[in-house]
């Protein structure tokens, strides 16, 4: 049953690019919470044994089994996503998660996955016509690509909703549009935008004004950005060194260990450890766009080229906002960020590059 | 399954690249970014960093204590609470002020007034003594703390507090030993650098208990706390009874410059200085001048027997009491006709005393009294000494040569004066005074010691005897000081009663009297020096012989007995004193020679005349001015190089006019 070719076309850079980038983040969350939140770096092992389990067992499955389940795994997600509204728990005035005991599941996660394996289903499918999807091509996709968006947003989880977007549009870009659509669609989001501005909650108006000028406000609404900023700013070329930062360490810079993890490792590794890392990440996403366009039918394309879509905006988003030129969304970055479901949820996602790559030959 | 072929051709393959293109750009302004914030902007932002994390705190080590001259605690630190606020945590300061009042006994809006007045920190009560209900208690209310800080306590709280001195809150010497030595006292502070976290709480990176800044050191002062006690008891009890304003009393070892023991009244508790006014805090031996009167003729005499000016038997004639100097009569307190000079000062005669001063001439008396110390600081080591006035004697008018030659005209400050008196019971050594007799570091390891100062020589041990004989008979039978006199021990000494001048109106206030009185005793072996002053004593009672003599003879007498000194002209072996003064000189010529010149003479086996003219031979210009200066006479340079020739010869009496000519090539 086992193809031998399995192995020879497995994709062992992109394993060793997330192997090393899980590494990466398992050592900064250590360094960020060991000082006074030990329980965090303790559990993140736990997590990155279930996300090593749960990518072996996206690498090994057949992703064809998985086209056949699309609408099934899509459901699900949508499901978890709703009853988040009844059981979930909330913290700091956000209902995301779902307690499991141990473990709290934060659907919103898998959602991702979810529409990223429902639209390459769908798009795998249909024909595209010639000059591009037209505006009526989109409304089923749209749908698809709304109904997560909203519960999302609406719990709220403005970062992960934002992604939601981008995935869809990304998607939705490769498969071809019609550039009048294109257009259409620009200018009337444009147009809404201010009515989009007036249902935002408070806190993420400021974030989007105090990423215009953090300065302002350094101990209120632009703490985070200014906070990043001097942890990685402080680091230098060289770094202050492993568990020698002092920003993330002593708490002045928030969520150190979630979404700003980047600012501890580059104020302890430095110029040099930030260019490490976004190397890594370029050689994932490019690894990514490989595998997409070197895959053997359209449904491992776009799945592929989802999920690449997917860690690129992530990590562009994340990266943006920790060094202050996008506003603080709250997108975690990949593999380095700590949190159970995200880290799971990309490993699952790496997982399934690596089994459309080696699967590249089989029919 | 409908399978779809995956390569559409070149439009995926182009999409891809254009994405590939758009990747990269993105990434390129992400590393662009990183390298604008950590290389660029690095100094800056780093700065920012050390500015929120870094905190350091000032550990003040412990102040170091100070004892007597038998190890006896005067002052010493100890450790108490302070109650701080962080207002910034406090939700209600109301309610946290109503719930601290009762502990810290402060009033709830003067609380409340406090922690608003400060977004951080602010202390609440500084130094307070908590119990550990109380400490409970406050550690429930949310924002508010204790810290450990070191309070200085003074265990004899009036006693020697002129001396000592104070602190103040943060641990400055603000008064006395406190302020001189504060340095030495406070030892080491030294700044920890910590790190603190976003909360404000501290991560040392060193361990606070292992690494304390050096300790304090500790004083040991010459000041003998029994005597001190005694002289304090002594001069208390005078000032209260004759009414007066206040007073002062000094004991000083004659043969060291070492200080037994200072006593200023008005005093006050260093443990609670705001409770008195910052006049009663001074130590006025040494900052307060005055008008020495007939204790000063003392020291007019020596110079006089020194320069030979008069004989010591010779008679001189006091003119009833009644003699015309220019426009100026002076009077003496009883008529008198012919004087010998010890009866002068016995009975303190101003005509005999201005007669001699005549005799001596301004330039002679300046430049012993200068030699004495007066019209300058002694040195000693506390703050705040006074200089006194002394003017030159090219400003002396007509009738200054009298008026000085019995105390007007002139001030001093009771240690100038008590360190003269000292020199005549020495034998004619001017020692500089001192409170301070060692420092020890927190183990006991002695830092320095210090050592008795010979300023200078100023008389002869012959004149030194002499004058201590006329002092003798001040308080024997028909002297003014018998009041003075001890029962185991012969006492010399002289009175004052000065009227004191009159700072607004010029001239001298009516009715307004500084008695005083001056010795010591034993009088032919000393060990101690004392000098009492009772300022304003109220009634008819005010002469110096009467107010201040019995204070001295009760410091004496209870000194003495105390030190153990054994009476030495009634029964007794006279070994006793014969081997204390032995060992008394063999401690002075051990001592410290404040200054080469000097030096040279008193090695030279005591030159007979320490004031007289010096030998220049073959000293340059330069030192021979040092010499003149330090003798106070003036010099006439002719040519330059090395000293041939002078004029008057070595050991002769400077000349009343004029200078000492010295011949240089």
């Amino acid at each position: 049953m086992i193809d031998r070719r399995l192995f020879t076309h497995f994709d062992w850079l992109t394993l060793s690019v997330i192997a090393s980038l899980t590494l990466i983040g398992f050592a900064s969350v250590f360094s960020a919470t060991h000082l006074h939140q030990a329980s965090i770096y303790q559990k993140d092992v736990w997590w990155v044994a279930i996300g090593t389990a749960m990518m072996i067992l996206a690498i090994v499955v057949n992703y064809s089994f998985i086209e056949r389940l699309a609408y099934f795994i899509y459901g699900a997600t949508i499901l978890l996503l709703i009853s988040v509204y009844f059981i979930g728990s909330s913290f700091s005035g956000a209902q995301r998660w779902i307690s499991f005991g141990f473990f709290t599941l934060q659907p919103s996660e898998p959602a991702k996955l979810g529409l990223i394996i429902i639209l390459a289903k769908f798009f795998s499918e249909k024909n595209v016509p010639a000059h591009g999807l037209g505006l009526k091509d989109l409304i089923l996709p749209g749908i698809l690509m709304i109904v997560p968006f909203l519960l999302i947003a609406k719990q709220p989880d403005l970062g992960t909703g934002i992604i939601i977007w981008m995935i869809f549009w990304s998607v939705v870009l490769i498969v071809k549009i019609r550039t009048k659509v294109l257009l259409g669609i620009f200018a009337s989001f444009m147009a809404i935008m201010p009515f989009g501005w007036m249902l935002l909650k408070g806190y993420q108006k400021a974030r989007l004004t105090s990423f215009l000028n953090p300065d302002a406000d350094p101990l209120g609404s632009g703490y985070h950005v200014m906070q990043s900023k001097i942890a990685i700013g402080s680091g230098g070329i060289f770094g202050k060194g492993f568990t020698e930062g002092t920003q993330g360490k002593l708490m002045f810079l928030p969520e150190h260990h979630t979404d700003f993890i980047f600012s501890v490792l580059s104020e302890e590794w430095g110029l040099l450890g930030s260019l490490v890392v976004i190397a890594l990440f370029l050689t994932l996403v490019i690894c990514g766009l490989n595998t997409a366009s070197g895959s053997k039918d359209r449904f491992g394309f776009l799945i592929a080229f989802g999920i690449t879509s997917m860690f690129f905006w992530q990590i562009i988003i994340n990266l943006g906002m920790v060094s202050g030129i996008l506003p603080v969304v709250g997108v975690p970055l990949p593999f380095i960020s700590y949190g159970g479901s995200f880290l799971i949820t990309s490993m699952i996602a790496a997982g399934l590059l690596l089994n459309i790559k080696m699967r590249k030959f089989i029919f | 399954m409908r399978k779809r072929p995956a390569d559409t051709g070149r439009y995926f393959r182009l999409r891809i690249y254009v994405v590939l293109g758009f990747f990269v750009i993105f990434f390129a302004a992400i590393f662009g970014r990183a390298f604008q914030l950590q290389v660029l902007d690095s100094g800056r932002l780093k700065h920012l960093a050390q500015k929120q994390h870094r905190k350091t705190i000032n550990i003040q080590s412990k102040r170091g204590d100070i004892y007597d001259r038998n190890l006896k605690e005067l002052a010493v630190s100890i450790e108490v609470d302070s109650v701080f606020a962080q207002p910034g945590k406090i939700v209600s300061p109301r309610a946290a002020a109503r719930a601290l009042s009762p502990i810290i006994a402060v009033s709830a809006s003067e609380i409340e007034r406090k922690i608003k007045s400060q977004p951080n920190f602010v202390w609440l009560k500084r130094q307070v003594d908590l119990k550990e209900d109380d400490r409970k208690l406050l550690s429930k209310i949310e924002g508010v703390g204790v810290v450990k800080e070191a309070r200085r306590f003074y265990p004899n709280r009036q006693l020697a507090s002129n001396i000592i001195g104070f602190t103040g809150l943060d641990s400055n010497g603000l008064e006395g030993v406190e302020r001189y030595y504060d340095a030495t006292l406070k030892g080491a502070s030294r700044k920890f650098v910590g790190d603190k976290d976003a909360m404000g709480r501290l991560l040392l990176f060193e361990d606070l208990d292992k690494t304390l800044p050096v300790q304090g050191m500790e004083v040991e002062l010459t000041i003998d706390k029994t005597i001190q006690y005694i002289a304090e008891k002594a001069l208390k009890k005078a000032v209260e009874e004759a009414g007066a304003k206040g007073g002062t009393a000094l004991v000083m070892d004659p043969m060291t410059g070492e200080m037994l023991a200072m006593a200023s009244l008005p005093t006050f508790d260093p443990n609670d200085i705001k409770r008195f006014e910052p006049k009663h805090w001074r130590n006025r031996n040494i900052t307060d001048a005055f008008e020495p009167g007939s204790t000063f003729k003392l020291f007019l005499i020596s110079a006089a027997l020194e320069e030979n000016a008069v004989k010591p038997k010779e008679s001189i004639y006091c003119e009833n009491g009644s003699y015309r100097v220019a426009d100026r009569v002076f009077h003496d307190h009883e008529k008198h006709g012919w004087l010998t000079v010890p009866q002068i000062i016995k009975v303190s005669s101003n005509i005999g005393s201005a007669k001699i001063g005549e005799r001596l001439g301004k330039v002679q008396l300046y430049r012993y009294l200068k030699a004495f110390g007066f019209g300058g600081k002694t040195g000693i080591d506390l703050p705040g000494e006074a200089v006194g006035a002394l003017r030159h004697h090219s400003t002396w008018s007509g009738v200054t040569i009298d008026t000085v030659s019995f105390g007007q005209g002139v001030s001093v400050t009771g240690i100038q004066l008590i360190s003269a008196l000292s020199t005549i019971a020495n034998g004619g050594f001017l020692m500089k005074p001192y409170v301070v007799r060692s420092v020890k570091d927190s183990n006991g390891a002695i830092v320095s010691e210090t050592n008795p100062v010979i300023m200078r020589k100023v008389i002869s041990e012959d004149t030194a005897k002499r004058i201590t004989d006329m002092l003798v008979g001040v308080t024997e039978e028909g002297g003014t000081g018998t009041n003075a006199a001890i029962d185991d021990f012969e006492a010399a000494g002289k009175t004052g009663t000065a009227q004191k001048p009159d700072l607004k109106n010029g001239g001298y206030m009516k009715g307004a009297y500084l008695a005083s009185f001056i010795g010591f005793a034993p009088a032919r072996a000393p060990r101690l020096s004392i000098l009492v002053t009772i300022d304003e004593p109220r009634g008819e009672i005010y002469y110096g012989g009467q107010v201040a003599a019995p204070v001295f003879k009760e410091i004496a007498e209870q000194s003495l007995s105390y030190m153990g000194v054994f009476p030495e002209n009634r029964k007794g072996p006279a070994v006793q004193s014969v081997k204390a003064e032995k060992e008394a000189f063999a401690h002075a010529v051990a001592l410290d020679i404040a200054d080469e010149t000097n030096a040279v003479e008193t090695a030279g086996g005591m030159t007979e005349r320490p004031m007289s003219v010096p030998d220049f031979n073959g000293r340059t210009v330069r030192a021979v001015l040092k010499m003149a200066r330090d003798k106070a006479f003036d010099v006439e340079i002719n040519g330059s190089g090395r000293a041939y020739a002078q004029r008057p010869a070595p050991g002769q009496s400077i000349p009343a006019k004029g200078a000492v000519a010295v011949s240089f090539q």
